[in-house]
């Protein structure tokens, strides 16, 4: 069971991970050239005039955009949260609920599989495929940025690590809210709007003080890249929280999904 | 010998909301019969089934498989059950081959023999993708992913629909060698004629009730043949046959037969018949038959 959703599985991942791939890619091929003109001394001198919240919540205070790895600090890896994000809701939107909308659950249901077990695999492969693209996309992206300038290197594996936090939070938490209910359709909508929410409360947290309480409720604080960015550390914490988070959910997916009616 | 029963459902009963699926339904299917499960569409047929393959929740009663209650992770349970629902859908992007591959990985057992004699039986082709087969090789892919794990129990929703009649027959074989070898099959349909081809027992299910439980022979004796009859002489009939009418209209009666066909046959020699009708009862006048008995 497992192969098998490793093989269906497989082409939305690669499709992900190319559209990552091929954005990095541009970056790569651009920025070399943004980088010997002038455009970038008017570009810093035009982000001086944008207000200081806006530049801390796209962590412009913290990072120069002069430097492809500057690039990737303040934008690109907001491009990684969000993608892997949207990647990640989408799976666990739709994996266990395909069986239900292709009408396949019927025969699944009747072999010698405990629901505990059909549940487990999908989790599996899901997990894998996320960590897999993070994993080529970091790769990617070091090789990439090896190429074009000197950058840090411990930084950047970190950063990269991030959104793996935030992923397998919200993949846990769409595969939950799918045992609620029988139309794929409704479980896709509600993960975009879990995703989308999430970043606009993780930007409007970090533009005030009197805002910060909403990353509290930002599944985007597990990936805390600001804080990776200044302390070049992991908080610990986000790696405690995730795991909690990420157990949680699996366990009342599993207790929901054993009793939810198949058909 | 008193034979064991395999499947026992104790009050089944099952609400979609407000709305009643199944009643207090009460089921014994015994080692070796094939029990014929019959009712018109929407009757609770397919919800009794998912109730038994714990696909939905029963909102009262159990089943005891082999005299243990079954629930929903019991995979040695599982493994002893055979099913083909009514409408099959299996993975698309699979080849049958594939299908049948996976289909044998989830048993512990080998079943490639039995899978092998099946998709020869049957003239199936392994190379063909799932969704490239017709209902037809649809159904008869699903007849061999429900058999070929040699199950003690079969569980058939509706399995001849989409069948030619040539694969139908072979179909009705497969399933009496299984009997042979003491296999149980609970056969849902609503045709008749199926249920007289190859069931022991038939129950009829309407409007979620289980209202009757009989015996083939039973329902045979009990003079569910119906006579339609066009003369000249039809009340000269009626008058010396003493015959029970069901409907007049002209010259023509219809009325049950309560003796032999032979006798019956012999007795209208006299008469000048224009048209003779003997008809296998519909399932309405079977579901007629009972409830004028229920009442």
């Amino acid at each position: 069971m497992f192969k098998r959703e490793m093989k269906i599985n497989f082409k939305s991942f690669l499709i992900w991970t190319l559209i990552l791939i091929i954005l990095f890619l541009v970056v790569f091929l651009m920025y070399p050239s943004i980088m010997n003109s002038e455009n970038i001394q008017m570009m810093n001198e035009m982000l001086k005039v944008f207000p200081e919240e806006m530049l801390k919540a796209f962590n412009m205070d913290i990072s120069n955009i002069d430097t492809a790895f500057g690039w990737l600090k303040t934008e690109g890896f907001v491009f990684v949260l969000l993608i892997t994000g949207i990647y990640s809701g989408i799976l666990g939107s739709n994996i266990l609920l395909k069986e239900e909308n292709d009408k396949t659950i019927e025969y699944l249901n009747s072999l010698p599989v405990t629901r505990k077990n059909i549940v487990i695999s999908k989790i599996l492969s899901s997990v894998i495929y996320i960590m897999l693209m993070i994993l080529i996309l970091g790769l990617f992206n070091f090789i990439g940025l090896s190429i074009i300038e000197d950058f840090d290197k411990k930084l950047f594996v970190l950063l990269s690590i991030t959104p793996l936090f935030s992923s397998l939070v919200i993949f846990a938490l769409c595969l939950l809210i799918s045992t609620f209910t029988h139309k794929t359709r409704k479980t896709l909508g509600i993960s975009l709007v879990i995703v989308f929410v999430s970043y606009f409360l993780q930007i409007i947290s970090e533009m005030s003080e009197t805002t910060e309480f909403l990353k509290y409720i930002s599944i985007f604080t597990l990936a805390d890249i600001r804080n990776v960015i200044t302390d070049i550390t992991i908080n610990p914490i986000m790696i405690l929280l995730t795991i909690i988070l990420f157990v949680l959910f699996t366990i009342m997916t599993i207790i929901h999904y054993n009793e939810k009616e198949l058909i | 010998m008193k034979k064991n029963s395999i499947i026992e459902i104790k009050n089944l009963t099952k609400y979609y909301g407000k709305i009643k699926g199944v009643k207090n339904l009460n089921l014994e299917l015994k080692e070796g019969e094939i029990f014929g499960f019959i009712g018109p569409n929407g009757a609770g047929k397919s919800t009794t089934i998912r109730s038994i393959m714990n696909l939905i929740n029963k909102t009262e009663g159990c089943v005891l498989i082999d005299g243990m209650e079954f629930n929903k992770d019991d995979v040695s349970v599982k493994e002893k059950i055979g099913y083909l629902p009514s409408e099959i859908n299996l993975y698309d992007d699979f080849t049958v081959k594939e299908m049948l591959d996976y289909h044998e990985s989830f048993y512990k057992k080998d079943i490639h023999k039995k899978r092998t004699e099946l998709v020869e039986k049957l003239n199936l082709d392994e190379k063909k993708k799932i969704e490239d087969l017709s209902l037809g090789n649809l159904k008869k892919l699903g007849i061999v992913l429900a058999l070929m794990h040699q199950p003690k129990i079969l569980i058939l929703d509706e399995p001849t629909s989409g069948l030619d009649p040539i694969m139908q027959n072979i179909f009705y074989d497969i399933l009496k060698e299984e009997k042979k070898k003491g296999t149980t099959i609970l056969y849902s349909t609503h045709i008749l004629s199926e249920i007289s081809k190859i069931c022991d027992r038939v129950g009829i299910i309407k409007d979620g009730n289980l209202i009757k439980i009989e015996k083939i022979d039973e329902i045979i004796k009990n003079n569910l043949v119906f006579v339609t009859i066009t003369s000249n002489e039809v009340n000269k009939i009626i008058d010396d046959l003493k015959i029970e009418i069901i409907s007049k209209e002209n010259n023509t009666i219809k009325f049950k037969n309560k003796s032999s066909h032979c006798e019956l046959i012999k007795q209208l020699a006299s008469y000048e018949i224009e048209k003779i009708l003997i008809e296998e009862p519909t399932l309405e006048d079977i579901f007629l038959h009972y409830y004028e008995g229920e009442e």
